[in-house]
């Protein structure tokens, strides 16, 4: 269902002035690490862009990466330029349902074989029961829909990694896409939900590129997820003076100490929150009181707990430590004790040699 | 399971394990030994108790000895100080400690951490190049060098956390943690344990000398 | 030379008997036994010694070392010859590895990686726990973990006793006193002898095997067989001061080769008739005479219940020490800068540091403490036996010269000793280095400063160190 406007075409007719686009651009350049130079090319290559086919597919998920994205109060041009994408699939948004949006999906997929763009948000069950979509498997259907996608985007956590359903004991077997799909170019967009911006920044990069930006060792595009969260934050002044809240009523968060202490994830999570932020700019979890969670790292579920710091050991008990101690008295006194014995029995050996 | 997630569980935790186990086995292994008896008659009734005071005075040479052990001293005292500061006043650490045993209290700023650090490492640093300059004094056995290694390994990789230098910073703090755990590990084991040792050796040589009416 | 105002001489002065001794001891060599048991037994005994006298307190300083080196600071032998085996930390190495084998809380580990103990290790050993430690303990002053490396070292030399790696000159003295009683010879009939010739030639009586007494007085080896001035000193002094004493021939030998060479069964042996003939007198004090390692063998003896004894136990310079500072012992002035030696056996290990010094005081003395002093004194490198030995002649000279750098600082023209080998070791030095210096033993300088007046009254022993 591609159709012949452009980019630039689309959000002209949707009023977007040409300074607001080229601000985007600017945005993303920067982004995206490109030369200021290259700003009007990537604005001229966006605006010459078709729209591509793309087929979203849902699994377990909550919809929120979804949400994220549209619910916008204003419209933004991330917004926009997801309506420009010709959205084939998308079992959420599209008003057909069962057999005939099936049959919309096996359409795109024949019509646009090999170009068209797979975006998967939800894990999916090893276990195959546990979700399906008008009687297919969510695994037969990314296996089938994947197959001729020119690339996939895992969108949010539970696609990238598994998330929320894999995290222990992880009931369905859930697997992240990258798990079930070797033989694609896949790219994470982490978070819970990721920020829309990598997810639009993302399909403008492949617009207008052609091809997928440069990934870290976790297959997310190091234009958004190359930076630590820590080393980002606005509140680290407060962290290297030693400033922490240490509860969330106290005199250091009402001013907007470091929340380190309560269990802000930041120091090992990669993501930009810290720079793009939510709701156009609005703000981001840590400038709203509490603490990363650490949403677009890898089974951010089941590393200890939320308010547990960065530094504390994650191990069990110090019950377990007591009885090593224990186990370590009865070993030491004992091998005194027979010290002792052996002693005493050499004392009595040398008498009676004499 | 990350390397930060396999430091931060199972390495850790079974190193306090070992260390716990191992110190325990060890202090009890030789202090459970019998004790000899000195049946003479002390130079005065109560002079014995005045043998405990060795404890304490001699964390400090004595003004016969001041001059020879000067760098010593000064570069051990540097060392165990800035360590200290290090272990209790960065605050990952008083959070690894909150977490083991509930205790907690206020950090220091980072910049006082980092300052310690570099302070004990490059103490440290003075230690291992007079050792090594003066192979005739130390007599040093593998087990020296060893324990300096795993004491010099969290000072290094700690500062190279905190600096975000080498590998990511959950990495390098994985490689931190790991080495301190190797360190825990090692404790019961090498000379570390002087840590517990100097109580006793030094009380019972100024029990044994105070016997005698002698000061030491 | 040595004598300030001994009139005539009946005996030979110092220099003299140094170089009878020195002739003496060549020929202990000859006379050492040779080993007699399979080498593995040897091994066996020198370990099961080891086990037996370990307790808690050396296991602890066996764990303790940190390998500092600062021990090193303040061996005389290490300073010396900066040879690194002789570095006091190294001389506890064998010693733990045998404790870390058999005893130690991880020994089924050391077990493991620790080689066995080879007759060899023992062999090497015997230079660094005989030749090159006397035992002196300074380094137990500078170590940060305050460890007694003496007394391990004491021990090991008990496991080369079980192991016959005794060195020749020990051994043959050591086989003499065990077997003969004896010690250069020196038996019940030269203590008899030596007395008449005073008696005779000096018109000084010295009472033997009186019944009763309130005070036995020991001698030793080195007064009956050479310098006989020690113990006319001593006789002239007690009758000055009019106490009531005695010498035993059953028990007056002061040098006690058992703990010399770390063997405490002979220790034992040695002390039992000392304290059987006290008994038997009624003694109140016995007396130890210039012999440093005397000291410790019956006062700081941690076998005999000093609480239990009826008498009290002290050393010459103590003794003469607190009738002086009593009053009872007066004494004319002395000319000339003095320094005092402390031994190490009576000083650092023993206590006795202010009698001495109060002796100096009563002569009037120009009294000046050596750089190191007290607690902190040099040992003169021929303490614990060394003197003796040949093979540690060029130990004891090399740690001489800090001695006499020690000496030389405080500008004495008198260095005051108070133990016999500490005085040969320093006539020995002397003359090698052609010092100048005088080399006085403190008991015989007393003698020759008594006072005109002396005590007619009966003087009763005074107890403890508020007398």
């Amino acid at each position: 269902m591609t159709t012949g406007e452009t980019l630039g075409e689309f959000l002209g007719r949707q009023g977007v002035s040409r300074r607001a686009f080229l601000k985007f651009c600017s945005a993303m350049a920067s982004m995206m690490a490109l030369p200021a130079a290259s700003v009007s090319a990537l604005a001229d290559a966006l605006e010459q862009a078709r729209r591509p086919s793309v087929i979203w597919l849902s699994f377990q998920e909550c919809t929120g990466c979804t949400e994220a994205l549209t619910r916008s109060n204003t419209p933004s041009i991330e917004g926009l330029i997801f309506d420009f994408i010709s959205l084939d699939y998308h079992h959420t948004l599209q008003a057909a349902s069962g057999a005939a949006a099936e049959a919309a999906r096996e359409e795109a997929m024949h019509e646009n074989a090999g170009q068209y763009l797979l975006l998967v948000d939800g894990s999916i069950p090893s276990v195959k029961a546990y979700s399906t979509i008008a009687g297919i498997s969510n695994l037969d259907m990314l296996k089938d829909s994947a197959a001729g996608a020119a690339a996939i985007i895992a969108i949010g956590t539970c696609a990238a990694y598994g998330g929320l359903p894999k995290a222990a004991p992880n009931p369905t077997g859930a697997m992240s896409v990258e798990e079930i799909i070797t033989d694609r170019p896949i790219v994470n967009i982490p978070g819970c939900p990721p920020l829309p911006l990598a997810i639009t920044g993302l399909i403008a990069h492949y617009l207008t590129m052609g091809s997928m930006p440069e990934l870290d060792r976790l297959g997310r595009p190091l234009a958004f997820y190359g930076e630590n969260i820590h080393d980002r934050c606005y509140r680290r002044p407060f962290y290297d003076r030693g400033l922490f809240a240490e509860t969330f009523d106290d005199e250091g968060a009402r001013r907007g100490w470091c929340l380190y202490k309560l269990g802000c994830k930041a120091p090992e999570t990669y993501n930009a929150c810290a720079q793009v932020k939510w709701n156009q700019g609005t703000s981001f979890p840590i400038q709203s009181g509490h603490g990363c969670i650490g949403c677009s790292e890898p089974n951010f579920w089941d590393k200890g707990g939320i308010y547990d710091s960065v530094a504390m050991g994650q191990f069990g008990s110090g019950p377990k430590i007591a009885v090593a101690a224990s186990v370590g008295a009865v070993a030491g006194a004992g091998a005194a004790l027979l010290a002792r014995d052996k002693k005493h029995k050499t004392e009595t050996k040398m008498h009676s040699d004499e | 399971m990350t390397l930060l997630d396999f430091a931060r569980g199972p390495a850790i935790h079974w190193s306090l394990i070992i260390m716990a186990t191992g110190t325990i086995w060890r202090l009890l292994g030789v202090l459970v030994l019998t004790r000899g008896a000195d049946l003479s008659r002390p130079r005065d009734a109560f002079g014995n108790f005045k043998g405990y005071r060795t404890v304490f005075s001699r964390a400090w040479p004595s003004g016969e000895f001041t001059t020879a052990t000067r760098y010593q001293t000064a570069m051990a005292y540097v060392f165990h100080l800035a360590t200290l500061v290090v272990v209790i006043g960065i605050v990952p650490h008083i959070e690894f400690i909150t977490r083991l045993t509930g205790a907690s209290w206020p950090g220091l700023p980072n910049a006082a951490g980092v300052g310690a650090g570099v302070l004990a490492l490059a103490s440290l640093f003075a230690l291992i190049a007079r050792r090594v300059s003066k192979p005739a004094v130390y007599c040093s056995t593998w087990g020296d060098y060893l324990s300096w290694v795993l004491m010099a390994a969290p000072l290094v990789t700690g500062l190279m956390a905190f600096a975000h230098l080498g590998p990511r910073y959950e990495t390098m703090l994985a490689i931190h943690i790991l080495s301190a755990a190797l360190l825990f590990a090692w404790f019961p084991f090498g000379k570390l344990m002087h840590a517990f040792w100097f109580v006793f050796s030094r009380a019972q040589s100024g029990v044994a000398y105070a016997h005698k009416g002698v000061r030491i | 030379m040595s004598s300030v105002a001994v009139p005539k001489r009946i005996f030979p002065t110092f220099d003299q008997v140094f170089q009878g001794f020195a002739s003496q001891i060549g020929m202990l060599r000859e006379m050492a036994p040779p080993p007699s048991l399979p080498e593995t037994v040897r091994v066996r005994r020198a370990i099961d010694t080891l086990i037996a006298e370990t307790n808690a307190d050396e296991a602890v300083w066996l764990e303790s070392c940190i390998r500092c080196g600062q021990c090193t600071n303040a061996c005389h032998f290490f300073q010396a010859t900066g040879e690194t085996k002789y570095a006091p930390l190294r001389k506890m190495n064998l010693y733990r590895r045998v404790y870390q084998r058999e005893l130690g809380p991880f020994r089924w580990w050391y077990r493991l990686v620790l080689s066995p103990i080879k007759l060899s290790d023992l062999e090497e050993l015997q230079e660094l726990v005989y030749d090159s430690c006397s035992e002196c303990g300074r380094c137990t002053m500078v170590c940060p973990m305050g460890i007694d490396i003496a007394s391990l070292v004491h021990h090991q030399r008990s496991a080369l006793v079980a192991a016959e790696l005794v060195p020749p000159e020990l051994a043959a003295l050591r086989m003499e006193q065990l077997h003969r009683g004896t010690v250069f010879g020196a038996s019940a009939e030269t203590l008899r002898r030596v007395v008449d010739t005073i008696r005779e030639q000096a018109g000084i009586e010295i009472p033997l095997d009186r019944e009763r007494a309130e005070v036995m007085v020991l001698s030793s080896a080195v007064d009956l067989v050479g310098n006989c001035q020690g113990l006319l000193a001593t006789g002239k002094v007690m009758n000055h001061l009019g106490v009531d004493w005695t010498l035993c021939s059953d028990g007056f030998e002061s040098a006690n080769f058992g703990l010399l060479s770390g063997d405490m069964a002979l220790w034992k042996k040695q002390v039992d008739p000392i304290v059987a003939a006290a008994r038997r007198i009624g003694a109140k004090t016995l007396v130890i005479a210039e012999c440093g390692h005397a000291y410790p063998a019956l006062r700081w003896n941690p076998m005999l219940k000093g609480g239990d004894l009826p008498f009290e136990m002290m050393y010459m310079s103590e003794f003469l020490g607190r009738q002086a500072k009593a009053g009872r012992l007066k004494l004319t002035p002395i000319e000339g800068r003095i320094t005092y030696h402390d031994p190490c056996k009576t000083g650092r290990r023993g206590g006795a540091f202010d009698e001495p010094r109060a002796l100096l005081k009563a002569m009037d003395a120009d009294f000046v403490e050596m750089p190191a002093n007290r607690e902190f004194n040099w040992c003169c490198g021929g303490g614990a036996g060394i003197f003796l030995l040949e093979r540690a002649t060029h130990l004891r000279d090399a740690s001489f010269r800090i001695k006499m750098q020690q000496v030389d600082a405080t500008g004495a023209e008198t260095v005051v000793v108070s133990c016999a080998s500490c005085r040969l070791n320093f006539e020995s030095g002397r003359q090698k280095n052609h010092w100048g210096t005088r080399v006085e033993s403190l008991v015989e300088l007393v003698a020759e400063h008594l006072g005109d007046e002396p005590h007619t009254g009966r003087v009763m022993p005074i107890r403890g160190e508020a007398a």
